[in-house]
């Protein structure tokens, strides 16, 4: 029989904050290319790599990601052979430094160590990327590794990935050290935080992590061991986003527009499951303009729309302007209004700013339920 | 919650043979609808959304996807303890031999041990092929209220072309004192919709006498209906006054899609406390390219329009090629329309392909244009 494998579906640590969205929800519930949340991406791997017993790890806010993930069904799970697990951290406070993936693992260790499978892969919410774990796992098991962990080689480091890892690699794929991406290169090998384990390695990983610093992160303890272990990195290609900061998060929306980009992370036999909400079509009137953009279902569009991400059921009167925005569900964008290089959250009404622009490289964030 | 007091048995064994070739490998219920559902999904909502648990569904012709796709319950909330769709095909009977619905009513009495399990009060007959949002509860007060042995549901229809209905005519309290099937001379203009509630004790009893009927049609209309009027029932009509279309015809279901490009059409489909619910679909949103244009459009998700759109309804995964036009048309799901090609006044059937620069369709045209099959493109 083949090596089976769980998932874990780490939250991103304290260090990590995207300005404004972030306040609502987790990472992991970002809105994503309007009817996507980020931890479809994850999940859906999972799931489309035969893993069926997963766990996702709530640090902050749980709300979103308990309505969102609810039982799983819509993720193609097996509903008794498989199921998705929410954990939580028992440190509650979501600003606390000692609040990190480590402690809400030592917290469920039990259940961890109750797993049937004899690996584990660890996966980020916060990023956005496709990947066969089977591969990863094949890949770790005839490598003899003690751990494996996904990177992806950019050449816009200085820029973006803020907040993230890089890793150094010798020839033979060797992880030498795990350091924070300090802007100090375009090149680099991002650590894309997904590992690929024994179970009991990880459980080791976790008892060690937490005797020696109750702040350390799971980076920190793979970075601490790679001197005695066996740490490979394994090559990730295709499209990768970090949603880690809230320029990250514009950046990888906008790239998304292209449609071939776009194309390469959404491939039929490789579906990016999630929840319905059971919209209707969306309504273009006889004055509506779009172009060169991603519209979600349940829209009323009279405006015009340029280079945009829309979301779920927003509505865009007439005279509105939109470009270069990413306007998230049941936000309302009344007539004359003219946005441009923002994000609007979700219910935000705009009906007397009429001018909200950004600058490309840093978004006007208007806030969730807000009446401008 | 469980109830089942009044159990929905939805009639979807038809063809729909004026469908022509969208229903040759298809029953009518399961044809395509307004971007992203299928027919039968309006009565499976209505039932979910009426607070109906058990839906019996009565498939025959070329049922295989029908019968799959209404399976999955979960679609319309229906499968909770207690609740779900369940398919009823003929079935081979230990004293009987294989028999087909011989009609309407015959459909129901062959499934008699079906709907005896849930032992119901109440029993909601449906048609599979109509397009409309209804409460039945409210139909269910109303034939409480009236102590009714069975209420029909029917619209007012324009006098001159109540003759092509089923007439009921009714006393001052609504009563049913008479039903024409398509009276040359109609004395009323309350056609009949097909959806009948009786109280199941009954009807349960004339079912069985009309089994045994060498002359019954074993037909609703003709002769269950007649027959309690004859034997001086209650019958109410219930009378219903919302959006309501039989998409019989390519002309038909193409103008019912067309409703849909009036932000005020009645049918309301974005009414978020009466959802339509159907299968889930894993596909980007709609992606509309650097050169579209879009005018009065109605266009689900997995869409990717690089031309120009006016005027139509694109469903699930169509693709409209740059420099391509399509006007007054329906294009149905995963329909790709080449680059450099024209459609005017056309509805597309599933999948279908028109390659580069092809015409189809006339704006001047008296009827629409089904097209079915793949349409090569010019070669050069």
């Amino acid at each position: 029989m083949a090596a089976s494998a769980f998932g874990i579906v780490s939250s991103a640590d304290n260090t990590i904050h995207v300005e404004g969205l972030h306040d609502y929800r987790p990472i992991g519930a970002f809105s994503f290319l309007g009817r996507f949340r980020v931890i479809d991406f994850p999940i859906s791997n999972m799931s489309n790599s035969n893993i069926n017993r997963i766990q996702v790890y709530v640090r902050s806010r749980p709300r979103s990601i308990a309505e969102h993930v609810g039982s799983g069904r819509h993720y193609n799970i097996n509903s008794k052979r498989g199921k998705i697990q929410l954990l939580f951290s028992e440190n509650s406070s979501s600003r606390s430094i000692y609040n990190n993936d480590i402690s809400a693992y030592a917290d469920n260790l039990d259940i961890i160590q109750r797993m049937h499978q004899d690996y584990v892969i660890i996966a980020p919410s916060y990023m956005v990327y496709k990947q066969d774990y089977r591969q990863l796992l094949d890949e770790h098991i005839s490598s003899g590794a003690d751990i494996t962990c996904l990177y992806h080689k950019v050449d816009n480091a200085r820029e973006y990935f803020r907040n993230c890892h890089t890793i150094n690699v010798n020839r033979q794929k060797g992880v030498q050290s795990i350091d924070k991406n300090l802007g100090t290169a375009n090149n680099k090998n991002i650590l894309m935080d997904t590992y690929c384990m024994k179970r009991d390695t990880f459980v080791e990983l976790v008892k060690d992590a937490s005797w020696m610093s109750s702040m350390y992160t799971l980076a920190d303890i793979v970075n601490i061991m790679c001197k005695q272990m066996d740490v490979r990195a394994y090559q990730h290609k295709g499209y990768f986003a970090t949603l880690t900061s809230l320029e990250d998060y514009y950046h990888a929306s906008m790239e998304l527009l292209d449609y071939d980009t776009a194309s390469d992370l959404f491939k039929a036999e490789w579906p990016i499951y999630t929840r319905t909400t059971d919209s209707c079509p969306t309504q273009y009137y006889d004055t509506a303009k779009v172009t060169d953009s991603f519209v979600s279902n349940g829209c009323k569009i009279e405006g015009t729309i340029e280079n945009s991400v829309i979301g779920r059921s927003v509505v865009v009167r007439k005279g509105a302007v939109i470009k270069n925005s990413i306007i998230m569900a049941y936000a309302q964008i009344e007539e004359g209004v003219h946005i441009e290089n923002a994000i609007v959250d979700k219910w935000a009404h705009i009906i007397h700013a009429k001018n909200i622009v950004g600058e490309p490289d840093a978004p006007q964030y208007i806030k969730r339920n807000d009446t401008l | 919650m469980a109830q089942n007091e009044m159990l929905a048995m939805i009639l979807a064994g038809g063809r729909g043979s004026r469908l022509k070739d969208l229903t040759t490998k298809v029953a009518k219920p399961a044809v395509y609808f307004g971007g992203k559902y299928r027919i039968i999904d309006f009565p499976l909502s209505n039932c979910a959304n009426s607070g109906i648990d058990v839906v019996g569904v009565l498939t025959q012709y070329e049922s295989v996807l029908l019968n799959s796709y209404v399976a999955q319950d979960g679609r319309w909330g229906l499968d909770s303890k207690d609740s779900g769709v369940y398919v009823l095909t003929p079935r081979e009977k230990a004293d009987e031999g294989l028999d087909v619905y011989r009609g309407t009513a015959d459909a129901i009495s062959q499934n008699i041990d079906f709907i005896d399990n849930y032992d119901p009060e109440y029993l909601l007959i449906l048609s599979g092929d109509h397009i409309y949002k209804m409460n039945y509860a409210n139909m269910l007060d109303f034939h409480k209220e009236n102590n009714a042995d069975a209420t029909i549901a029917v619209r007012p229809v324009p006098m001159k072309e109540a003759s092509r209905f089923g007439i009921m005519n009714t006393d001052g309290n609504g009563r049913i004192v008479e039903f024409e099937e398509k009276p040359a001379k109609p004395k009323s203009n309350l056609a009949s919709m097909g959806i009948y509630i009786f109280s199941w004790k009954l009807l349960r009893k004339m079912l069985i006498e009309d089994m045994k009927n060498p002359d019954s049609d074993h037909d609703f209309g003709k002769d269950i209906i007649p027959r309690m009027i004859e034997d001086n029932r209650g019958l109410f009509a219930y009378e219903f006054k919302g959006y309501w279309k039989d998409v019989g015809t390519i002309d038909s279901l193409w103008e019912s899609n067309m409703d849909l490009l009036d932000p005020k059409n009645p049918l309301n489909l974005g009414d978020p406390t009466w959802l339509i619910y159907t299968e889930d679909v894993s596909t980007l949103p709609q992606y509309i390219g650097k050169e579209a244009k879009i005018k009065n459009a109605y266009i689900t998700q997995g869409v990717r329009v690089e031309g120009q759109v006016t005027n139509s309804v694109l469903f699930t995964g169509a693709v409209v090629g740059p420099n391509a036009k399509v006007t007054d048309s329906v294009l149905m799901p995963g329909v790709v329309v080449e680059e450099g090609a024209t459609v005017t006044r056309a509805l597309v059937a599933e999948n279908v392909r028109i390659g580069k620069k092809v015409k189809i369709g006339d704006k001047n045209s008296e009827n629409i244009e089904l097209v079915a099959k793949n349409v090569k493109g010019g070669t050069k």
